[in-house]
This record gives structure tokens, C-alpha cells and sequence, in this order.
């Protein structure tokens, strides 16, 4: 399976992934900074899975988001943000999302999304 | 003295843990207003407390209300909230207030609510725990900023900058959280043990 890992802090990353590998065991992963690098990934490398921040540089998750759906409709896209209002949750799953999912993400946490998705 | 300095990677894992702590900060406040709020990426800095003071001051409106307040144990320092006239007036049309009385009130508690949970959160990223040392917060005129006794305390000071941004209620503050000398070795630690953890 492909996964695509966007967020632009490097400690949210690196996080996610050692928790995706965990689960996982031949992930081939790929990552952003931001929304627009993610769209390019998206259309070139086709992953199955993305993992999505909302508030980021250049492109947001919130833009990203529908674009990343439009290049590539079996993608499932979980986001993964720190923004936990009740509005924010209801914004990401209109525009398309599989799930809107609290940060930190650790083993646990991501069990729980592998097996809900 | 010593310039304190922060690599990437410590800003980037001081960056993210305020942007896990300020969402949780952000909801709870915004269940509060009843509104929504946009997230900005915390802006951080390691400046000298007089250039803190000069950018206070030069921070735009004349008349800002601004309240502190300060944090201690292994994790210490202050944390500091301006709003702007317009946006006081519109957070009390937003709460339908009716006395100057009861926005400096509300103002007050939002100050409490906003940096006690964005404070708590942090420090609970950090592994460890924090305690309020005053009991209430005050409220300083903007041009009295630098009499104040608490920035007597620091030298330099890592400061964490983000907005609070209630886009349909035109409600914008700043938040500042001011890490004390002392704690600095301790938060440039705790900082690179949590990235040594998931390499």
C-alpha cells in the first residue's frame, strides 16, 4: 500500500510514520510540507492512504483536501489536526474526508484508524 | 550573557507542540464564544526582552487591552494576550454585554480560559506540569507595558507567537508565551528528547 504523509512540521511527521510502521509492514510512504506538494503526489504517485494537516503553509489542508480527491477518487484521506473544534470536524468530512482525527497521532491512536478505515 | 538559540528541529517541535496545544486551547474557547476559529502556525522567536517590549508597543491601535499571566515549575514564564478596542467592542456585541464593567469581566476570562489551557496543554506535551502563580490577571495600559515588574525577570526570552481569529465575529488577539532564562536549557532538552524518541 502507498501512504502519503503531509504536514509541515517534521516532529509531526516522523511521528505519524513511526506509528503507521508499527502497523504496517511494507508501507511505501511519501511526503509533503503542504497542501500543493501533496496534490502533486497525489497525482503522481496515486497513493491509497493520505494523512492530511489542516494548517499549513502555502496550501492548507482545507484546499488540499478536494483537490487531492479530484486527482485521485479512491484516495482516503484522514485528517490529522490539531484543530478540534466541532466546525472544523464537519468542514473536513463535507469536503470528502474519511476521518477528522486529533493530534497527536500514536500507535494506539493509529491502530484505531487502520481498522476503521 | 549567553544568546540562547534554537535549531530548526527544536522550533520545529516547539512549533508543533503549540499547535496541538493551541488547538485544544482554541476549541475550548470557542465553545465559550459559541463561534469557530481559524488556526494560524505559531511564529517563534528568541529575542531580548527589550526588542519583546518594542514589539509590544509597536503592535497597531493605540489603545489595546492586555493581560498576563504567569506560570511556574520546571516549565516557567508568562503568558501574555492583547485584544484590540474593536475587537473588545465586538466581543461584547458578540455577548451582548452591557457595561464597560462586564467586557473588562469577559475579556479577563477569555485571557484565563485561553492561557491557562493553551499553557496546561504544553507543558503536558513537555511531560510536565505547570502551576498558575497568580491568582488573578491583571490588565495593562499599553503604554505602561515595559514598568512591568514580571519582564524584569527574563533576558532573553523564547517567544511563541500565534493569533486567536474569530473571523465572523471580527475577534483578533495575539497570544505571547514567554519562557523564563532559567527554564530554557530545560525546554531545549525536553524538546530534543522528544525527537531523539522517534528516530
Amino acid at each position: 500500500m502507498k501512504y502519503l504523509v503531509t504536514d509541515d512540521s517534521k516532529l509531526a511527521r516522523l511521528s505519524l510514520i513511526k506509528s503507521l510502521k508499527a502497523h504496517v509492514e511494507d508501507a511505501e510512504i511519501f511526503q509533503a510540507t503542504n497542501g500543493a506538494e501533496a496534490v502533486e503526489l497525489v497525482k503522481s504517485e496515486k497513493p491509497d492512504i493520505a494523512f492530511l494537516d489542516l494548517t499549513m503553509p502555502v496550501m492548507d489542508g482545507y484546499e488540499a483536501l478536494p483537490l487531492m480527491l479530484e486527482a485521485h477518487q479512491k484516495l482516503k484521506v484522514i485528517v490529522v489536526s490539531a484543530d478540534i473544534q466541532e466546525r472544523a470536524k464537519t468542514m473536513v468530512i463535507e469536503l470528502g474526508a474519511q476521518l477528522h482525527v486529533q493530534k497527536p497521532i500514536n500507535a494506539d491512536k493509529m491502530q484505531e484508524i487502520l481498522e476503521l478505515i | 550573557m549567553n544568546t540562547i538559540t534554537l535549531t530548526e528541529d527544536e522550533q520545529d517541535v516547539l512549533q508543533e507542540l503549540m499547535n496541538v496545544a493551541y488547538g485544544n486551547a482554541t476549541a475550548v474557547v470557542a465553545e465559550m464564544l459559541d463561534a469557530f476559529a481559524s488556526l494560524s502556525i505559531p511564529n517563534i522567536k528568541v529575542m531580548e526582552t527589550s526588542e519583546l517590549l518594542h514589539q509590544f508597543q509597536s503592535l497597531k491601535g493605540e489603545s489595546y487591552f492586555f493581560s498576563t499571566q504567569a506560570f511556574v515549575g520546571e516549565f516557567s514564564g508568562e503568558s501574555a494576550f492583547f485584544i484590540d478596542n474593536v475587537s473588545a467592542k465586538n466581543l461584547s456585541t458578540h455577548l451582548e454585554l452591557e457595561s464597560e464593567e462586564d467586557l473588562d469581566d469577559a475579556i479577563l476570562e477569555l485571557t484565563n480560559v485561553l492561557t491557562s489551557s493553551l499553557t496546561t496543554r504544553l507543558a503536558q506535551e513537555m511531560d510536565t506540569q505547570v502551576k498558575f502563580s497568580l491568582p488573578s490577571i491583571s490588565k495593562i495600559p499599553l503604554a505602561e507595558i515595559s514598568n512591568n515588574q514580571t519582564f524584569q525577570q527574563y533576558s532573553q526570552v523564547i517567544v511563541i507567537d500565534t493569533q486567536l481569529n474569530f473571523e465572523d465575529q471580527k475577534i483578533n488577539g495575539e497570544i505571547f508565551i514567554l519562557t523564563k532564562d532559567g527554564s530554557i536549557q530545560w525546554l531545549k532538552n525536553q524538546l530534543n528528547s522528544i525527537l531523539e524518541a522517534l528516530m
